[in-house]
């Protein structure tokens, strides 16, 4: 039966778009229920077992006149190349000019004119 | 003298089959409501992508002895996928890969908010059947309130080919003037105190349910609706490439580049039915305020439902994101979000609103399906 009544064209459409979305709620309710990932999710892990406490690694020698900054710089410096600085023994000075000359050349080779 | 008449003749000829002998008062007007529709993209940046196309489209459609829609060619092909229903299909596999279902899945409550906004669209039926246009113009007339731009025309060429471009300029205009429409509507239904409602974070939701919905969705819907099925599947194809992580490039391109493409036809498309004696009528004024109704009326619905969600959840629902439920994605949802934060500017309702305005999208989808299933002829 083909209805032109306006009024039930818009009630039956209106009952019929709640009525899937409203299964369509549902559906996605039960899509979570059943989600074998989110009860692995959700499950306490296991709590790795507490790793000895690590002896502490002896404090390197710092040379006398080497500011705090410099052995901080140092120390963050050989850490983002994967050195702990545990492994460092010592800190001094070197006597070697060329380090200062190198770090000019570079400064001047690298440097953009503006 | 002979060669003086063969040179009259040839300009006499070469002047009756040019344009301007055919150029009538209406293709200057329509040139003039392209023209305005350009500075509106343009000049305004109201929906520039899809309005900048559909204004020179309707500038072209106004050139006479073109030929556009009756010989083969770039314009016919064009003419093709507008009326065997291939570009909108195609935008909705974009709008899939655009789109994070998660809000949805989150709260899966803001369905009924997506399905109060469709009120609009059967206000607006019952308005255009009062107006005498048969039921099936009245449904695509009133799909316009859904605020979907490929449903419309989607539904306009199975239903009502002949309204196509006025449906569609309607759709189109109105899904531009969403944050001028909506706010006005919003703030007259709700109180100060309402809009300032702060709604808690979302879950998260896991892979596995943004891989399973679309599939299911997909399954289900085109099931109980064939004839929307094309969208719907698309939709949730293009929603699939995005979240399962496997298909990176697809997604891209559904998002991207292909989606843009389509959108230039598309919108090219539905400028070129804007010819002056098919829109220059009073059904297309009649379309455009009807589309009005609709859109307001969808607007309307979905406040009042958040509100009566606000009532029922003990006000943990902010009522100004059931006018989301048009599904201007995402444009109504930013809407929502500014009203609301306007009212508390420590208020993010961004995410809460994309819920309703992707189950906007999808009840739409289901409001044409039922309508095309009970009233195609």
């Amino acid at each position: 039966m083909e209805t032109q009544n306006p009024i039930v064209i818009m009630l039956i459409n209106m009952t019929i778009v709640f009525a899937v979305l409203f299964v369509l709620s549902l559906y996605i309710r039960l899509i979570h229920k059943i989600d074998p990932t989110a009860k692995a999710a959700a499950a306490p892990k296991a709590a790795p077992k507490a790793a000895p406490a690590p002896k502490a690694a002896p404090a390197p020698v710092v040379e006398k006149g080497i500011a705090d900054e410099t052995v901080a710089a140092i120390a963050a410096a050989l850490a983002t190349m994967g050195v702990g600085f545990s492994r460092v023994k010592a800190i001094r000075v070197a006597d070697r000019p060329q380090w200062g000359g190198a770090a000019r050349t570079e400064g001047l080779t690298t440097l953009k004119m503006r | 003298m002979d060669i003086l008449s063969a040179f009259l003749t040839s300009i006499q000829s070469v002047w009756l089959d040019s344009g301007f002998a055919s150029f009538t008062f209406g293709n200057f007007v329509m040139i003039l409501v392209g023209l305005l529709l350009l500075y509106m993209a343009i000049g305004k940046e109201f929906e520039p992508l899809l309005l900048a196309p559909i204004a020179f489209g309707c500038i072209m459609a106004n050139f006479p002895c073109t030929g556009f829609l009756e010989e083969p060619g770039v314009m016919k092909m064009i003419n093709y996928g507008i009326q065997f229903e291939i570009f909108p299909p195609l935008i909705f596999l974009g709008v899939g890969a655009m789109t994070d279902f998660g809000p949805l899945l989150a709260n899966p409550n803001t369905l009924f908010l997506g399905a109060a906004a469709q009120f609009g669209v059967f206000i607006s039926l019952a308005g255009a059947m009062a107006l005498g246009f048969t039921a099936q113009e009245a449904s695509a007339i009133g799909i316009i309130g859904g605020a979907d731009g490929p449903t419309a025309i989607y539904m306009a060429s199975k239903m009502a080919p002949n309204l196509l471009g006025a449906i569609a300029v309607a759709a189109y205009s109105y899904m531009s003037l969403v944050p001028l429409i909506q706010p006005p509507i919003m703030k007259l239904m709700t109180s100060k105190e309402e809009r300032a409602i702060k709604m808690e974070q979302l879950r998260n939701v896991t892979k596995f349910e943004r891989l399973v919905f679309p599939v299911s969705a997909a399954i289900i819907i085109s099931l109980l609706l064939p004839p929307v099925a094309a969208l719907i599947s698309m939709l949730m194809l293009g929603n699939l490439f995005r979240e399962s992580g496997v298909t990176d490039r697809l997604s891209d391109t559904s998002q991207n580049a292909l989606c843009n493409i389509v959108t230039i036809f598309l919108a090219t498309g539905t400028g070129m039915t804007m010819s002056a004696e098919h829109f220059l009528t009073v059904q297309t004024i009649e379309i455009i305020l009807l589309g009005l109704l609709a859109f307001a009326g969808g607007t309307a619905a979905g406040v009042l439902l958040g509100k009566v969600m606000c009532r029922l959840s003990g006000g943990k629902i902010n009522p100004l994101i059931g006018s989301a439920g048009v599904s201007a994605v995402p444009m109504a949802a930013r809407v929502s979000q500014m009203v609301g934060q306007k009212a508390n500017p420590s208020n993010f309702l961004l995410m809460h609103a994309m819920g309703p305005n992707v189950a906007g999208v999808i009840g739409t989808a289901v409001a044409a399906g039922t309508m095309m299933a009970m009233l195609a002829k």
